[in-house]
């Protein structure tokens, strides 16, 4: 297992190195990026503070709450992007073209592999040091401080991250049924922008829709209240469930899916 | 007339082909709608209200921006980019078509297309939430609606085409027209209602010509336009003076175009 662990470790350094390289080959994009990208945020904050000019709290989340909330998203996504969401992104080309074969092909987990040849160092990068800057900013309105609080925050980051993962291999396996895929990531963007929203406001069947099978309740929820010290025992534990069970169904549903792909290369 | 006419029937098949992505785009824009419903339900039930709306005008408010903003938008600009920039423009140089029209004809059967799975959609989602829905009670509002509507279609087309135009200048247009696109829907009111911004970002909305294309259709229906006739005046102006710069910058354009990989 460390074994296995420490060969994909190697794999993403290499990975990571390459597509760096490629990043850098377009350095003014680069930068263009990552300020869009600020931009992009301080639209999210200035719609928040609006609503906040009319309204004290929402489902019990003050503003600077709320700014850990948006800040978490950030982070979650350039974690994302990181890791395994531009290939996604790629997915649906590689499949109308064949290059799909090329995953299929290596000795490694082709839903790993395919994340890995397309990390994007740039895509979120202003979304992410946004972020770390927002939860910081928020964090230090609140008085919530105790020691273990950050690395719960970041275990429950890491679930986060574990729960986009399961729900983009779910949401993209679809595309080896269906050849034009470009909006299924549309639907995962969608997926992302809405977990900003704490997930208190959802009631009844909406709470568990939005927790247990489209958990736009949890992402961004979970962590920020481990910072602002308002999660249950109970509802940590339900959600590093909800993040194993959903990177398991999403590993088993991508494995049976990747038998449907007929190589497009002739 | 007729060679549009059969390029609108083509575009409409075409973009039929493609229907399940329309309904997973749907699905997902629901959703979206869905948590805003929950979202603002949340603020109400806590004895909190925003601005001058009640509870049911705020989600009629969003219900109509998801319609809104599927039906008027127009995102043939990308393929208006991509087109100059491979250079499949000459193509058109040496063809019997406007080029503005041909896009116009393009965005126009998507978008009829489009407004069929939507319209679909918003009646169903209506039956969950219609306890929160408000409708018009003069069927006069509803045909000045309809006008607005079509009117908006037109004036977000023709924006959409002047960005695209901007290819012959710019290199990083996509980036340019992301960075647009968002100030737009702000400004447009599709993420918030521009009443409820502070007063000098009302203000500053007010001189933009995006709110013709969510805020004002969606006032008429709520019906809390008081200026009618004036805004539609406003309204056409916009539509005039947009259709004179797409045309400038297309005739500009062509000047300044050189074929890629001829």
């Amino acid at each position: 297992m460390i074994r296995i662990l420490a060969r994909y470790m190697r794999l993403y350094k290499a990975f990571f190195v390459q597509c760096l390289k490629e990043d850098m080959i377009y350095r003014s994009n680069f930068l263009t990026l990552v300020i869009m990208d600020i931009g992009f945020v301080c639209v999210s904050i200035i719609l928040f503070s609006i609503i906040y000019g009319h309204v004290n709290t929402i489902a019990g989340w003050t503003f600077h709450q709320s700014v850990i909330l948006i800040g978490t998203v950030g982070i979650v996504r350039e974690m994302a992007y990181l890791t395994f969401r531009r290939g996604f992104l790629e997915l649906g080309n590689h499949i109308r073209t064949g290059t799909f074969d090329m995953f299929m092909t290596r000795p490694i987990a082709s839903g790993i592999h395919l994340g890995m040849r397309h990390l994007s160092i740039s895509e979120s990068l202003g979304e992410g040091m946004m972020g770390v800057v927002l939860v910081i900013y928020g964090f230090i309105h609140l008085d919530t401080w105790s020691w273990f609080i950050f690395p719960l925050y970041l275990l429950f980051v890491l679930n986060s991250l574990m729960i986009y993962y399961g729900f983009s291999l779910i949401i993209n396996s679809i595309v080896f049924w269906v050849v034009k895929s470009q909006e299924l990531n549309t639907v995962v963007y969608f997926f992302m922008e809405t977990s900003r929203y704490p997930g208190d406001i959802y009631r009844g069947i909406g709470k568990v829709i939005f927790t247990f099978i489209i958990p736009i309740g949890i992402i961004a929820t979970v962590p920020a209240s481990a910072l602002t010290g308002r999660l249950s025992p109970a509802f940590a534990i339900l959600s590093l469930f909800i993040g194993l069970s959903f990177l398991a169904t999403g590993l088993l549903v991508w494995k049976k899916s990747i038998e449907h792909y007929s190589s497009a290369s002739g | 007339m007729k060679k549009y006419i059969s390029l609108f029937h083509i575009n409409w098949q075409n973009s039929l082909q493609y229907r399940f992505s329309l309904v997973v785009y749907i699905g997902g824009y629901s959703i979206y709608i869905c948590v805003l419903l929950y979202l603002w339900s949340a603020i109400y039930s806590e004895g909190q209200s925003v601005g001058n709306y009640t509870l049911s005008q705020l989600m009629t408010y969003y219900i109509l921006q998801l319609m809104i903003n599927s039906i008027i938008f127009s995102y043939v600009s990308w393929d208006v980019i991509d087109n100059i920039k491979t250079g499949n423009f000459s193509n058109f140089l040496t063809k019997p078509l406007d080029y503005y029209v041909y896009w116009f004809t393009i965005n126009i059967s998507g978008k009829m297309l489009e407004a069929v799975f939507i319209i679909i959609t918003a009646g169903i989602v209506s039956i969950f939430v219609s306890d929160y829905i408000s409708f018009p009670h003069n069927p006069v509002t509803l045909a000045y609606f309809i006008i607005s509507i079509i009117l908006g279609i037109i004036l977000a087309f023709e924006m959409d085409f002047c960005i695209g135009m901007l290819t012959f200048w710019l290199t990083q247009v996509r980036t340019f027209k992301y960075m647009l696109q968002t100030m737009i829907l702000f400004f447009a009111g599709a993420m918030l209602p521009l009443d409820l911004f502070p007063p000098f970002l009302t203000k500053t909305a007010e001189l933009l010509p995006f709110r013709y294309l969510v805020y004002f259709p969606i006032s008429i229906y709520l019906g809390t336009v008081e200026d009618l006739l004036p805004s539609f005046a406003m309204l056409l102006l916009w539509i005039i003076l947009f259709f004179v710069l797409s045309r400038i910058l297309l005739f500009r354009g062509i000047k300044r175009y050189e074929a890629v990989g001829a």
